[in-house]
């Protein structure tokens, strides 16, 4: 599984643990629309820390670089760039 | 990136459980997915209908609707206008509709000056070197400072002129710091607004309470509505929620006319009193009062924050609503997200996520508790401090101190609470209306009613006297 298919995965796992089976698409909006909280946040950034060797303490974190499939991808690439 | 939620296909509020026919039930229409209804709201008919709909609506709920439906419908007929007319709306609530309430007009407009200039200058500062010692740690060094003024002004004598502007200025900026938290928070960002842009945000013209509805500018403007269909879509979401807190409006009358009118059961305050004086009420009604209270704390927010949001959404931010089903809670921590969000928001961007993004990293569970306690707990405990700063004034500092033991309690017992309901294994719910839903959100109304026993920010009786209510609960005299 590759990183992008890993992460659709657990976002999928995490809306599924709230109760929403909704289709979500590369770009759909998953934090600002409420449809996830806080709590995930906490996991998908200990995901990011774990598999993808981001140091947000170095970055800076805002809810709106997790929000969606596209801009986790385009933090992850942001991330190894600067590396 | 995506800079906003896709109103089409976002529920645009906390996703709700799945469920059957009744869940999918609703009591007003899901106007805004009618295509002829978002047509109809973007003509000029339409606009003016919503806004008059709106305006009485205000009524009803006992705002003053004048110089808020002008302003909004300013927003509605300028919306490319909308950010700078936020900031101009927002001054003139600050500064010309409340003028002659203010007990000495000039000093109090020119209190709200420095506060905003400082406001200014720390934000200016944080944008100009993001990446200095100072930018890294902009919030921290902000709220530490204003906690060292607290310190120096309660300790500074009153008598003199400079004593009392000193500490009538901590006082004003008690009620700016979490507003101006958020705008260094976005300076931070590269993509950050000008500052005149975020003055919008300070004491939003739509209404607040000291914790800023709809955060700060950068949520705005991650929220705001980019097309006329979107903005359509996003004030009839505002109308809906006004008509749902004038609908709990009227069901908090007949509330309080039954449960504190006809059936008698005292106030939470009353049973405390009672308790205090050593003829404490039987213990179930010690349970009624208690309960009564945990619900109508739920009504009056809803109702609040239902009112605050619904303007908001009418001046074109589809921002998530206050209050939202907190009865579905099937954990404690759900239950904190869903009962007062923007507070919620505000302890985890100030609080839960710095502490844990910097600390305990190898350790999950410890670096979990942590960041849960520096929120609930210790960020808790600040705010409502900060909140209610004129205790420092009457009684001074030592005493208001020690008059916060029992919120200080309450902050622990709830920081315990949440940490022991995250730490515990999610999984999905068990299947079953009553161990999947019913069970679950009553233990949860049940862990939030005991805490309520310590959550009441009155601070008329000690530590002690709350145990003794306690007690009572389960029949004990202490």
């Amino acid at each position: 599984m590759d990183g992008v298919e890993e992460i659709r995965v657990f976002l999928k796992k995490l809306l599924a643990l709230r109760a929403d089976r909704q289709p979500f698409s590369d770009q759909s909006s998953l934090f600002l629309s409420g449809r996830l909280g806080s709590v995930d946040a906490v996991e998908v950034v200990v995901l990011l820390e774990e598999k993808f060797g981001i140091d947000f303490t170095e970055t800076g974190f805002d809810q709106v670089q997790i929000d969606s499939i596209d801009a986790i991808q385009s933090l992850i690439r942001t991330a190894n760039v600067s590396k | 990136m995506p800079t906003t939620p896709e109103l089409s296909t976002t529920p645009g509020e906390l996703s709700p459980p799945s469920g059957g026919r009744l869940a999918n039930f609703r009591l007003i229409p899901r106007i805004e997915t009618y295509s002829a209804v978002v047509s109809f709201a973007q003509t000029l008919p339409g606009k003016l209908a919503l806004l008059a709909v709106f305006a009485l609506g205000l009524a009803y709920n006992h705002r003053p609707w004048g110089p808020l439906v002008f302003c909004l419908a300013l927003i509605t007929f300028l919306p490319d206008r909308r950010r700078i007319l936020l900031t101009v709306s927002t001054l003139v609530f600050t500064f010309l509709v409340p003028w002659s309430g203010f007990s000495n007009p000039l000093y109090v407009a020119t209190l709200i000056c420095l506060t905003i200039l400082l406001g200014a200058l720390l934000f200016w500062s944080v944008a100009r070197w993001p990446r200095s010692w100072y930018g890294r740690r902009a919030v921290l060094l902000f709220l530490s400072g204003f906690a060292a003024l607290v310190v120096f002004a309660a300790k500074t004598p009153r008598d003199a002129w400079f004593g009392r502007l000193l500490w009538d200025f901590t006082i004003m900026l008690s009620t700016y710091i979490w507003f101006i938290g958020y705008s260094l928070l976005d300076a931070k960002t590269a993509s950050h607004d000008a500052f005149k842009l975020q003055l919008g945000s300070y004491r939003p013209f739509w209404g607040s309470t000291d914790t800023p509805f709809a955060k700060g500018a950068s949520y705005l403007r991650r929220i705001e509505a980019r097309s006329p269909e979107q903005l359509a879509v996003t004030r009839l979401k505002g109308v809906k929620l006004l008509a749902w807190a004038s609908l709990i409006s009227f069901f908090s009358d007949i509330y309080q006319h039954y449960v504190y009118g006809s059936f008698r059961i005292p106030t939470y305050s009353q049973a405390l009193s009672l308790s205090a004086s050593h003829v404490p009420p039987p213990w179930y009604l010690c349970w009624a009062s208690l309960i009564a209270n945990f619900f109508g704390g739920i009504i009056s927010l809803s109702i609040l924050g239902h009112t605050i949001i619904a303007c908001c959404r009418m001046a074109g931010f589809n921002a998530l609503r206050n209050t939202y089903r907190p009865l579905s809670s099937r954990t404690v921590a759900e239950f904190f997200n869903r009962y007062y969000f923007y507070f919620k928001e505000l302890l985890v961007d100030f609080f839960f996520y710095p502490t844990f993004l910097r600390y305990f990293k190898k350790h999950y569970k410890l670096r979990l508790v942590a960041s849960i306690f520096a929120a609930a707990c210790f960020g808790n405990a600040f705010y409502h401090f900060s909140r209610d700063l004129n205790l420092v004034h009457s009684v001074g500092l030592a005493r208001a101190l020690q008059g916060f033991q029992v919120y200080l309690f309450y902050c622990f017992a709830l920081a315990t609470a949440i940490s022991i309901s995250q730490l515990r294994r999610r999984g999905p719910a068990p299947s079953g209306f009553i161990r999947g839903q019913l069970l679950p959100s009553f233990c949860v109304v049940f862990v939030y009613c005991l805490l309520d026993v310590f959550g009441a920010t009155e601070r008329n009786y000690p530590l002690v006297e709350h145990f003794r209510f306690f007690a009572r609960l389960f029949n004990l005299n202490m």
